[in-house]
């Protein structure tokens, strides 16, 4: 455990002490060692429990993929980077570079934390340096708005888990993960208990976001530079999904029942967000939204209770996270070439940058989740849980994912297809940086067809 | 293991591997040689196609059938899902005809699309989808086939949009896809429903399982998934929109393997399906309605492809018929001799589009025979095998097709619809060949004419011999499984080609009465509603799309993202808090008699509680 985190934090004072000319080479070279280094959490020796454990942090075949991911996109956003901050002075990017890296820390405590309460600090300490990321570095004044919207939409929701953590440690006595799933059940059965039922799950489902509380999401995501684009994205969404499954062995009585009206949310959002999807003009929005519905269907999994559910989420949450990382650096491949993020303002692609068409179509293709990636293995056991609890649910999911494929191929067709436009003719070329990113976010994608079991979660 | 069964996995591996070295081969960073695509692809092709025959030999000499199951791909609890390969009559068969039509449409892909910069990346597409047809076609399990069955749909959406500049190719692509789509939810439906109710994707866990279960659900997804991939009436316009793609696609994707794919799913799942009549009917009335839609359409079509297209649509209609009379094998057969004669009425379309300079609409060509008497003459045969001449292949599969639905007990409504669509099949195969080999030329002097090229001769030539044959071959090679019908009255007997040459006789008679000027104004509805296909995309592709878009525009963005979700959550915040917040700073004004009040009142307040 130690040794990913302890290089993590004494990466800081080496983004500090490198000479100016190195910064950028030496830190992706030293984030990815450590991203090569965490997958050895994947080999994992014990059958379903924990393992690198010591007293506050420990890994499980739930925790082990996000942490992966988590370790993964530090050299991504590294990457991503180099280009829009090369401008600025380099006590900046330096300072930029440390707030990504501090990310890193506080995601990989997040996500190994053995104490609940740890966790929530993590989560909650996740907040800042995102919030400085959107509205320091972010492109327009409407950032300020978007941070507000964020930081507020987070913390209403997550105020009330601490007062219910706290009452849960006063009944059970403790908040460790390691053994809180066998303390007794709890009589819930008072309207008090369905209160705290609510503020235990609330804070993740703002977090996920849940259709009703998404409206952070796409302005935080339309503002942040792009690094903070791909973080919310493939992780820090994910913070929500995965509290959520922590959360759902204590409250089993009750989620029974009154988890109806959230699986309906998140279904109904996966349409309506889809629907708007089809309407915008505004690139990143329209992947924002995006983000929404697949998240939507992440939700409904964890909360439909089943294993299927379970694994089907845990799938598509890495499936989504490397994913939507990538479609918001092509986004920015193109916003960077064309200072827009308008979709019609840069049309036919194709003709100018072919090969960059070439990854627009694959990470097109994996979010409508095209066979076998495993994007669609999730969405197709998500979908089989849902329809095993209610046969309706096949006219929300299925409709889904037909308006999915519907805005996913109108994006790719608007950005790459069609005739060019007469103002691009004279682009920069695309760069061996950005394809080697394009490929370190769908490479593993596609090599995750062959080992599905990696990213299962408990079923595994 | 038996070494049948060796020998029979080992050259569908070879098949695969084959087909997929020229696909791997050019990740290289070197750029390819121009003539990659005939060197590389087309004798990849023309060398998996001879490697498929021994498979075939084996199965025609043996009988032999095998199921191929290594590697668990993934597992949870109970239900797993493996690689699983079935060599059963439809795959031995099938893959031996995709590859030959295949070869055939590369050979001629590489004359047609010579001018193309991108010729070799095209055939990299083609070859790519080759590959997941026959995944779909050998797959043993509901996920492989689902892979196979999405690549082909991708694979055809990325080769309608071929020609990425047009907006025409990017819609019909689009279009294509989300059809597509739309008949997955029906397969994703019924793979739901397996896993929930049988706990297996294996097809012969499935039909072993499901003897106990009503299947009418689950069987109602895969019509609609069939339904979509094979362009039945609801899901039928994207096929001939399809035919903005390149010639070469129509021949391969959209006529003789992609397009096949619904029924052949449906040809799959037949042991399912035999035994529930709700289905059954609901394939005869859906594919009989169908043939007859589409071969109303196909009669006042102007465009060529357009013509064929339909007619493919017609065609896939009887297949839909067939499996509804339950006759599984009789649709297969079907499958096999359409495949021929339907890819190459397309490629002599496409050679003749070719010839005069990229023309496609019908009423401008004419006396086609005498300057290509070759292309022509194919396209003749190549219709006559349609309507289903006697011993040509369409005859083979055609007649027994009708004779089976005639001696059958079932629905004389989609008997009806049927023969008229049979009918049909003359008037408009009459029409093209009419409009585009008889007569007079109607062209432009100067159109580059040229069919003596060996790239397109060959192909034609090798797809005539098969429409000329392959009906012959198979049947007599082929054992049915189920007993047909041999003895019939006359009547009957001869009902297939009776309508057929009414139909002729009719379209000769409708031919010669527009010389004649008898009724100078025409009633023209019936004209206008084939014209315009029914009417069908004029009200589904406006109305569905309108309110959707108008859903995501006005109701989920405007109405409750940004009015309503705003007002009740952040700004509401702000507005509510607001009273408070000016209440308290109006009163901060620096005026000491407020403070010294407010003082009073608060310690007066607080004795008081404490007095009492």
């Amino acid at each position: 455990m130690l040794k990913i985190l302890l290089p993590t934090i004494m990466l800081v004072p080496t983004i500090w002490a490198v000479p100016a000319k190195y910064l950028w080479s030496t830190t992706l070279s030293y984030s990815l060692i450590i991203s090569l280094i965490s997958l050895t959490w994947l080999k994992s020796s014990a059958e379903s429990g924990w393992s690198f454990l010591n007293p506050y942090m420990a890994t499980d075949p739930l925790s082990t993929p996000l942490l992966a991911l988590t370790c993964w996109l530090l050299p991504l956003m590294i990457l991503a980077s180099q280009n829009h901050t090369a401008p600025e002075p380099i006590s900046r990017q330096r300072t930029y570079i440390t707030l990504l890296t501090s990310l890193q820390i506080f995601l990989i405590m997040a996500f190994s934390a053995t104490e609940v309460i740890m966790f929530y600090i993590m989560f909650e300490a996740t907040l800042i340096p995102t919030l400085v990321i959107i509205t320091r570095w972010g492109n327009q004044t409407e950032r300020l708005n978007a941070g507000t919207y964020f930081l507020f939409y987070t913390l209403a929701g997550s105020l009330p888990l601490l007062v219910a953590l706290l009452l849960l440690q006063n009944n059970t006595g403790t908040l460790s993960l390691l053994t809180l799933q066998y303390t007794p059940s709890m009589q819930l059965s008072s309207f008090a208990d369905k209160l705290w039922w609510a503020g235990c799950l609330l804070a993740f489902l703002v977090k996920m976001p849940l259709y009703g509380a998404h409206l952070w999401l796409p302005k935080a995501h339309v503002e942040a530079p792009i690094a903070g684009s791909m973080v919310l994205a493939a992780v820090l969404l994910k913070l929500g999904g995965y509290g959520m499954m922590r959360m759902m062995i204590m409250l089993e009585p009750l989620t029974k029942e009154l988890s109806y009206p959230f699986i309906i949310f998140a279904l109904w959002g996966v349409i309506m967000t889809g629907s708007i999807c089809l309407r915008q003009t505004d690139l990143k929005s329209l992947i924002a939204y995006s983000s929404v519905s697949h998240m939507g269907l992440v939700a409904a999994g964890i909360l439909i209770q089943t294993s299927w559910g379970f694994t089907g989420a845990l799938i598509l949450m890495i499936a989504h996270g490397l994913t939507s990382s990538a479609l918001f650096c092509l986004a920015n491949t193109n916003y960077e070439r064309t200072h827009s993020r308008t979709m019609i303002l840069a049309r036919g692609l194709q003709m100018v940058l072919p090969l960059m068409t070439a990854w627009w179509f694959i990470a097109s293709l994996a979010n409508l989740a095209l066979p076998p990636l495993p994007n669609l293995m999730g969405e197709l056991m998500i979908i089989t849980s849902l329809f095993h609890w209610s046969w309706w649910t096949i006219a929300l999911t299925g409709g889904g994912t037909l308006i999915t494929a519907g805005y996913s191929l109108y994006m790719f067709l608007m950005t790459q297809r069609g005739p060019l436009p007469a103002h691009i003719i004279s682009l920069d070329p695309t760069h061996s940086r950005e394809h080697l990113l394009m490929a370190l976010h769908l490479l593993p994608l596609i090599l995750l067809i062959s080992k599905p079991e990696l990213i299962w979660g408990w079923t595994a | 293991m038996h070494l049948t069964s060796i020998m029979m996995a080992t050259s569908l591996i070879i098949i695969f591997l084959l087909l997929a070295f020229p696909v791997l081969t050019s990740f290289s960073p070197h750029p390819l040689p121009s003539n990659w695509a005939l060197t590389q692809v087309k004798t990849a092709v023309k060398w998996a196609f001879f490697i498929s025959i021994l498979p075939l030999c084996l199965f025609l000499n043996e009988g032999a059938e095998t199921i191929i199951t290594s590697w668990t791909w993934m597992n949870t609890h109970t239900f797993d899902v493996n690689i699983s390969l079935k060599f059963d009559i439809y795959s031995i068969i099938f893959t031996p005809v995709a590859l030959y039509v295949t070869w055939s449409i590369l050979e001629f892909a590489s004359w047609y699309m010579h001018a193309d910069p991108n010729m070799n990346r095209f055939f990299k597409y083609l070859l790519i989808f080759l590959i997941a047809m026959i995944t779909l076609v050998t797959a043993n399990n509901m996920f492989q086939l689902f892979i196979g069955w999405e690549g082909v749909g991708i694979m055809s959406f990325l080769l309608i949009g071929w020609w990425y500049g047009r907006a025409d190719a990017n819609t019909a692509a689009l279009q294509a896809v989300i059809y597509n789509r739309v008949g997955d939810i029906g397969l994703i439906f019924a793979m739901a429903w397996i896993a929930t109710s049988l706990n297996s994707w294996e097809m012969q866990q499935m039909f072993t399982l499901s003897k106990d279960f009503d299947l009418t659900y689950p069987l109602v997804g895969l019509i609609l998934a069939a339904t979509g991939k094979s362009a039945q009436f609801g899901l039928h316009p994207w096929l001939p929109s399809a035919m903005e793609g390149p010639t070469p696609v129509s021949a391969l994707l959209h006529s003789s393997t992609m397009v096949v794919a619904g029924i052949f799913l449906l040809i799959r799942m037949s042991p399912m399906l035999e035994n529930n009549h709700t289905a059954l009917t609901i394939c005869l009335c859906l594919g009989a309605l169908t043939t007859l839609f589409t071969a109303t359409c196909a009669l006042t079509q102007n465009d060529i492809k357009k013509i064929v297209a339909f007619s493919t649509s017609s065609q896939l209609g009887l297949m839909m018929v067939t499996i509804g009379l339950n006759q599984p094998q009789l649709a297969f057969l079907h499958i096999c001799t359409h495949a021929f004669f339907k890819a190459m009425l397309f490629l002599c379309s496409g050679s003749i589009i070719h010839s005069l300079n990229d023309e496609q609409d019908i009423r401008k060509m004419g006396g086609m025979h005498h300057l290509t008497p070759f292309t022509s003459s194919c396209l003749t045969i190549g219709s006559l095998a349609l309507t289903g001449t006697p011993f040509l292949a369409g005859f083979f599969s055609k007649d027994a097709i009708i004779e089976a639905l005639n001696t059958s007990y079932l629905n004389a409504w989609a008997l009806f619809l049927t023969l008229l669509a049979t009918s049909f099949a003359a008037v408009y195969s009459l029409r093209v060949i009419f409009f585009v080999s008889m007569g007079h030329p109607r062209f432009n002097p100067l159109s580059p004419i040229n069919e003596n090229n060996p790239t397109v001769i060959n192909p034609i030539k090798r797809l005539a011999w098969g429409s000329i044959i392959a009906g012959l071959l198979i049947t007599s090679n082929i054992t049915p499984l189920k007993t047909p019908v041999m003895s019939m009255p006359l009547l009957l007997k001869t009902a297939a080609l009776a309508v057929t040459i009414i139909g002729l006789l009719t379209a000769l008679e409708l031919a010669s009465l527009t010389n004649k000027q008898y009724k100078p104004t025409p009633k023209l509805s019936p004209h206008h509603f084939s014209n315009m296909l029914g009417f069908f995309p004029m009200v589904v592709h406006r109305l569905a799309p309108k309110l959707n878009l108008v859903l995501g525009q006005t109701i989920a963005s405007q109405t409750v993202d940004q009015t309503w979700l705003e007002k009740v959550g952040p700004k509401a915040t702000a507005t509510l808090n607001l009273p408070l917040i000016t209440t308290t700073n109006n009163i901060q004004q620096g005026m000491i008699k407020t403070y010294l009040s407010l003082f009073f009142f608060t310690f007066s307040l607080a004795l008081l509680l404490l007095l009492y």
